[in-house]
């Protein structure tokens, strides 16, 4: 799940050199607003299988802010990064805040739903089917966004951007217009991937901070502004906390941070970026 | 000019405002000191540091393990010690960070901000893990003031010593920025190459900017300490970085003055916002955006109209 | 010089304008008792500081009604809990700008730490919730003279883990935590260890795992668990975290076969929802049990006014709350007869406080000499035979800090070693 925040992280910073903060604040939002939609669906009547289907759904339309926050940063395009980082931070606190106020302060979850598609074994050991959907969910969203970025005619656009901006504006591409359906589309990732997670948890107060800091250490690994990074950027720190965890689970913390700093220091552009990002 | 008259105000303060607001001065001054130091790392040589909560910490905790740990109450010795620490930890973390600039030089003073985070966390036979150390009240100059309790104790001698130290600061930073150095420092920020080209050493100069950043932090983070009476890790996380970074803007980065006057309406600003409503948070990111879009120079921006570059 | 003086008057406006403020209650027909209250707000305790709030705001209401304190209403004064430096700085402001009577509250123990020496800086008389001073298990402040404490943080686990070894004596060969990473997980888990020892239990613990507070996703802690294998799980989560884990570990079934103890989950009893929240589980409920067949009318009163209110069943923390505002009224009226009538000084409140016994939500409670409070708490196994969507404990077992919580002035080990059996 990390993988979709980070791949939205990575698409708006490909594309519009924007270190987006509150990226986190949108895999939290994700997360409450998925678990509203699904017990108001589930109130009127859904059957239950089908509430991945609301959860997306909810995470697409959550996913309406985005232009609207798009709009504001916009303001700064032409200032240093730095602003930009800041702005993303001052989001950060007021979605905090926006949160509190509409969902209160205790956990939300989702009760039973999570184990409605049962458990299997695979290899030997027991896995909700639910776990499985969700891998599958995510690997269809890598793969639907490899498409398209490699295939499309929005993708090319969007790469050559990320090439070159300036090159890009002077060969006809309405900027503007593509930096609000990138950014949407990096928002649209978080949401969703917020929103499908939480069967399998619950929606907590201060979870956007908590999830930076793990897409940050994400993208830093993969590397800015690449996508196939933030995928392998992902499983890599998964697999890093789950043998901290299996062998000496008293470093879990640390570990991360000290690998990210490795790879800052000695591959700054990341494991997967172009050298030049 | 203003300055002084800034200076005069703030000494009457305690004698005006009631032992609250002058207990509230106190956070300012180490607030004021270490931004000096980060609006020289920012303002004047062009790099954030989105993790400069380290170096607060590290002078906090500086002063916990040489107060509660060693027992050593001298003040000046627990500053010389926290400045040590700080450039001790600066030079190998800034060489390795001032190799990058803008977005990236960010990140990793983020990562080593959150890495010391869990250092403090984890390692807690050292450090006193979530629960923090104690900072024991010092002695000033060699004289306790063993007579007075410690709210009278900290808005007298220690507001006035943490004035004058305020007053020092601010004195030696100005002497850095109008120095050679400064203008060497300005010249990186505005066009990294072309200083290059004129002979100055770009990464040798922000090395020492990010040290001296450094020092300034440690030493704020000692003086905010006392006051609280307790270093815990929480002051390393990123978002007491952020705040820093916000105090900074607000006040305007780059403006001598700026970050001082940030650091005075921050504490305020919090102050009664946090009493007004328990969405504060939603406050202060509102006018962190919107001085971010609006008011990029901060509130010296403003005063200084258009005088500023 | 302009500027000198503008902001010299403003200065000296701005505590001009504060003065009549703080000046104005005195004058009313009758002045009122100013109580200061902190309660975390945001964040992964956020609901805990909601549910302290809850229960001040009861008692206050209560009072208030019945003609206040010696005939003066109580005025509550609110800030917020957070960090320690914060809430240093909000402490000095109850007690320097709104000179408040006292200050009720503190659930963190790195704030409660930073408190405790403030509250006897500023001889401001302070009745923690649930932080207490403490340094990990040892007692950083053994003399106070203003702050009042909260029951030890290992209570809940020590009467846990002595049930766990009742209960599961020659059941269980291999043990397993997973507690938060901080001093409380730390010091719960060493504590339950500690006891399995005294009662001979011959348990080999097999895992050791700890999660950062506030972690939302256990997949990789629960797959460790499944390959260690535990006959049982000892946890001491206490927020959000509690469900995720016991979902996510019924989502790969291991709730059918281990046994878990989690010694605090009953504050964020709602979410342990009957579908992923197994049966016979030992679970804490602290100082206070919502359902408790032996309550008092006051406590289902509580309930049910609190369930009309909030549509929500109360946890213990609204209890401890509670306890300080009640016993705070209880210490100024005895104080006061022993002053002839007189409005009493903090210092005789304080006197009247140590030893103090009122009734409270969950039954009689009372302050030690030593500051700390004294409390019954209620465990017991989980249950889905109730009319709810989740669990409930029956039987339901009561044990007083007298029994489980270390007396004055001896080390939490030492005094556990020394039990006699």
């Amino acid at each position: 799940m990390l993988f979709l925040v980070a791949a939205g992280l990575q698409l708006v910073f490909g594309v519009q050199r924007i270190v987006n903060l509150a990226c986190g604040s949108f895999y939290a939002l994700g997360a409450y607003f998925g678990v509203t939609a699904v017990t108001w669906a589930v109130r009127g009547g859904l059957p239950p299988v089908l509430f991945p289907l609301v959860l997306v759904a909810s995470g697409l339309a959550l996913a309406a802010v985005g232009p609207v926050v798009e709009r504001v940063l916009r303001t700064i395009y032409d200032r240093d990064e730095s602003f930009q980082l800041l702005l993303t931070f001052a989001l950060v606190l007021v979605f905090e805040d926006v949160i509190r106020f509409f969902w209160g302060t205790a956990p939300h979850q989702m009760g039973s739903l999570y184990l409605v598609y049962g458990q299997a074994r695979v290899g030997g050991v027991t896995v909700p089917v639910y776990n499985l959907v969700v891998i599958a969910a995510a690997g269809a969203i890598a793969a639907g966004m490899g498409w398209l970025l490699a295939r499309t005619r929005f993708g090319r656009i969007v790469r050559a951007a990320a090439e070159n901006r300036e090159m890009a504006a002077a060969l006809g591409v309405d900027m503007s217009r593509l930096y609000s359906r990138v950014f949407t589309l990096g928002v649209a990732l978080g949401t969703v991937g917020g929103a499908l997670v939480i069967p399998a948890t619950a929606a907590m107060n201060e979870m956007g901070i908590e999830v930076i800091v793990e897409a940050f250490a994400v993208v830093v690994i993969g590397g800015l502004g690449s996508m196939r990074g933030a995928f392998v950027g992902a499983l890599l720190v998964g697999v890093l906390k789950a043998v901290a965890i299996a062998t000496y689970a008293e470093v879990e913390m640390l570990a991360i941070y000290v690998v990210v700093i490795a790879v800052l220091v000695l591959r700054p552009s990341g494991l997967f970026a172009r050298a030049t990002a | 000019m203003v300055g002084a008259a800034a200076l005069v105000a703030t000494a009457a303060l305690p004698f005006v405002g009631g032992a609250y607001y002058a207990t509230l001065m106190l956070p300012f001054f180490g607030y004021a000191v270490a931004l000096l130091g980060m609006n020289l790392l920012f303002g004047y040589t062009g790099l954030l540091s989105f993790g400069h909560a380290l170096f607060v910490a590290l002078g906090a905790y500086t002063a916990a393990y040489a107060t509660s740990g060693l027992g050593l109450l001298h003040f000046e010795v627990v500053l010389l010690a926290a400045a040590v620490v700080g450039l001790a930890v600066a030079v190998p973390v800034g060489l390795l960070c001032v190799r990058y600039v803008k977005i990236y030089f960010g990140m990793l003073t983020l990562a080593f901000g959150m890495l010391f985070y869990s250092f403090l966390y984890k390692f807690y036979h050292l450090t006193g893990g979530d629960e923090g150390m104690r900072v024991l009240r010092p002695s000033l100059l060699g004289r306790p003031f063993a007579g007075l309790g410690k709210v009278e104790f900290l808005v007298g001698p220690y507001y006035f010593y943490s004035l004058v130290l305020l007053a020092v600061a601010a004195v030696v930073m100005w002497r850095l920025v109008h120095s050679p150095f400064g203008l060497c420092l300005r010249s990186i920020r505005e066009n990294p190459e072309k200083a290059e080209s004129l002979g100055v050493r770009v990464r040798r100069l922000r090395l020492y900017a990010f040290v001296i950043a450094a020092v300034f932090g440690a030493v704020g983070g000692a003086l905010l300490a006392v006051p609280t009476g307790l270093a815990d890790p929480l002051l390393a996380y990123w978002t007491h970085s952020g705040n820093l970074v916000f105090m900074l803007l607000l006040g305007g980065f780059g403006s001598f003055f700026g970050p001082i006057l940030g650091a005075f309406v921050f504490i305020f600003l919090q102050d009664f916002v946090m009493s007004a409503t328990s969405y504060w948070r939603l406050v202060f990111g509102t006018i962190l955006a919107l001085v971010v879009i609006f008011f990029p120079h901060g509130l010296m921006g403003l005063v200084d109209g258009r005088a500023r570059t | 010089m302009v500027t000198t003086r503008r902001n010299f008057l403003k200065l000296v406006g701005a505590a001009a304008a504060t003065a009549p403020l703080r000046a104005a209650p005195a004058f009313a027909q009758s002045p009122s008792v100013r109580i200061g209250v902190l309660a975390i707000k945001a964040g992964v305790a956020a609901p805990v500081g909601e549910s302290g709030l809850r229960g001040v705001q009861w008692a206050t209401d209560r009072i208030n009604a019945a003609g206040g304190i010696l005939g003066r209403k109580i005025e509550l004064v609110i800030e917020e809990e957070s960090n320690p430096k914060d809430t240093v700085e909000r402490f000095r402001k109850l007690a320097l700008q709104h000179k408040v009577d006292v200050i009720s509250g503190g659930i963190s123990t790195a704030v409660g730490l930073a408190l405790g020496p403030v509250a006897e800086e500023l001889k401001t008389l302070w009745l923690s919730w649930d932080a207490t001073t403490q340094k990990g298990v040892e007692e950083a402040m053994p003399k106070v003279q203003y702050a009042f404490r909260s029951t030890d943080n290992e209570a809940e686990a020590v009467m846990a883990s002595i049930l766990a070894a009742r209960r599961f004596k020659g059941k269980i060969a291999t043990v397993a935590g997973i507690n938060n990473d901080y001093s409380y997980g730390r010091d719960t888990w060493a504590t339950f260890l500690a006891i399995m020892k005294k009662y001979d239990m011959n348990v080999t613990a097999v895992s050791e795992l700890w999660p950062k507070l506030g972690t939302t996703d256990f997949t990789s802690h629960v797959a460790t668990l499944q390959q260690a294998k535990p006959d049982l799980i000892f946890c001491s989560f206490w927020s959000g975290d509690a469900p995720i884990l016991l979902k996510q570990a019924h989502a790969v079934g291991m709730t059918g076969t281990t046994k878990f103890v989690m010694t605090t989950a009953g504050g964020v009893h709602e979410s342990l929802k009957k579908a992923f929240t197994p049966e016979g589980m030992i679970l804490g409920y602290n100082c206070m049990y919502f359902e408790n067949p032996n309550a008092s009318a006051l406590l289902k009163q509580f309930v049910r006014e609190h369930h009309e209110k909030y549509k929500e069943w109360p946890n213990y923390e609204s209890d401890h709350a509670y306890f300080t505002i009640v016993a705070y009224k209880a210490a100024v009226e005895k104080a006061a007869k022993a002053a002839g009538g007189k409005w009493p000084t903090p210092e005789q409140v304080i006197g009247a406080l140590e030893g103090i016994e009122v009734e409270s939500l969950s039954g009689s409670r009372r302050y030690r000499e030593d500051h700390i409070m004294e409390a019954t708490f209620f465990q017991g196994l989980s249950t889905h035979k109730n009319k709810f969507d989740f669990v409930t404990i029956d039987p339901v077992e009561a044990m007083s800090t007298k029994q489980i919580q270390k007396p004055t002035g001896v080390g939490l080990y030492d005094w556990i070693n020394g039990w006699k059996l």
